[in-house]
């Protein structure tokens, strides 16, 4: 008797959703100095090019900037003129991880598959330019790609694949994330 | 001249925190343009070494605002998931990483990009080492472009993610490196 060979994971519900984007999403509030500075002192980066004025004048930038990745962080903030998610995660189920069950804005439309098992597989970044203080930032998600790969005994999982750019009000690209997760 | 990621290997935790070569502020005011001729194939970048504690940790979490209990609930961690201890964030390391480009390539060089996995569960009392190597380098356009391996190992050479990232460098004679950043064409 032969065996049937497992069912694809790309099928053509899935692969329609590479491409596909969340809403473009404004952050709540502004790239400000006491942010950077929380961030900055956790990442243990002390560079001047942060905090002292009159050095970052006679950089090649002529004023402060922040961590590019920073922008990340602070386009999830939560607003506060809107439902809290965290104290909502955890008033529903108090052993919430605080995470899991969190919804973020501009989040993306799940993928139609029933690999359920997540784990990361990688991420990239490019930065195009320094945020500056008193940046607006926004940003938005697309699936840039999805791919299938089989493992070692022969079942297929998917390789999805989510980008984030963001960028500012003057409408300068300021980085671009990309998070790979396997789907088993 | 950095001490070689082998040699630091093959050393005591205490001796390879001794070794830590993260600047200060005023080496990040005074640093030296690095140019591309002045690198070559298999240069090994400064070391950053770290020592996250339970406090780092909370601290990471609170400034960005991460509530995932892996990070700073012992009994959830150990518990829940079934973690070895509280875990060093993710996010925390990938933070790193443009942090360091940034700080081997300035003034005036450019921390284009990376790429990075996540491997190896990291604890409070890991000694952690941010390493990078030139592998290769390139010029186009008139500006420099280097190809390096990067990672951060444990204390006992456990890769905990393994990348490469590719940064930008002034030529002595060449133009400035455009700001906001424009890769050149292929």
């Amino acid at each position: 008797m032969t065996q049937q060979a497992p069912p694809p994971a790309l099928t053509p519900e899935v692969q329609a959703m590479i491409g596909v984007s969340g809403d473009i999403v404004e952050s709540w509030g502004v790239v400000d100095g006491e942010y950077m500075r929380r961030f900055t002192q956790a990442l243990m980066d002390p560079d001047p090019r942060y905090w002292d004025d009159d050095f970052a004048k006679s950089t090649r930038y002529g004023e402060l900037i922040a961590p590019p990745i920073m922008v990340s962080y602070l386009a999830s903030r939560i607003r506060p003129d809107q439902d809290d998610p965290i104290t909502a995660a955890f008033e529903e189920n108090p052993e919430s991880d605080g995470i899991g069950s969190v919804e973020r804005p501009g989040e993306l439309p799940p993928v139609p598959t029933n690999l359920v098992r997540v784990l990361n597989a990688g991420n990239e970044l490019e930065v195009y330019a320094y945020p500056s203080i008193g940046d607006t930032i926004f940003f938005q998600n697309r699936y840039s790609d999805i791919r299938e790969r089989l493992g070692r005994d022969g079942t297929p999982f998917l390789i999805i694949t989510r980008e984030t750019r963001y960028w500012n009000q003057d409408d300068v690209t300021l980085c671009i994330t990309r998070a790979s997760t396997i789907r088993r | 001249m950095t001490t070689l990621l082998d040699d630091l290997l093959s050393m005591q935790p205490e001796d390879i925190w001794r070794r830590n070569e993260r600047p200060d502020a005023d080496g990040l005011r005074d640093k030296a343009q690095i140019y591309y001729e002045d690198v070559n194939e298999g240069d090994e970048l400064p070391k950053y070494i770290y020592k996250p504690t339970p406090t780092h940790l909370f601290r990471w979490s609170a400034a960005i605002e991460n509530f995932h209990r892996i990070h700073y609930d012992l009994d959830f961690g150990l518990n829940h998931d079934r973690n070895p201890s509280i875990l060093v964030h993710g996010s925390w390391k990938q933070s790193v990483v443009p942090q360091y480009l940034k700080d081997w390539t300035l003034p005036n060089g450019w921390p284009w990009k990376a790429r990075f996995e996540h491997r190896a569960m990291l604890v409070p009392g890991d000694v952690l080492i941010m390493w990078g190597r030139v592998t290769s380098k390139y010029e186009k356009e008139r500006i420099g472009f280097i190809e390096l391996e990067i990672g951060m190992k444990t204390q006992d050479g456990i890769e905990s993610m393994p990348g490469t990232a590719t940064v930008v460098l002034p030529l002595r004679d060449g133009p400035p490196i455009p700001y906001p950043f424009v890769p050149p064409s292929d």
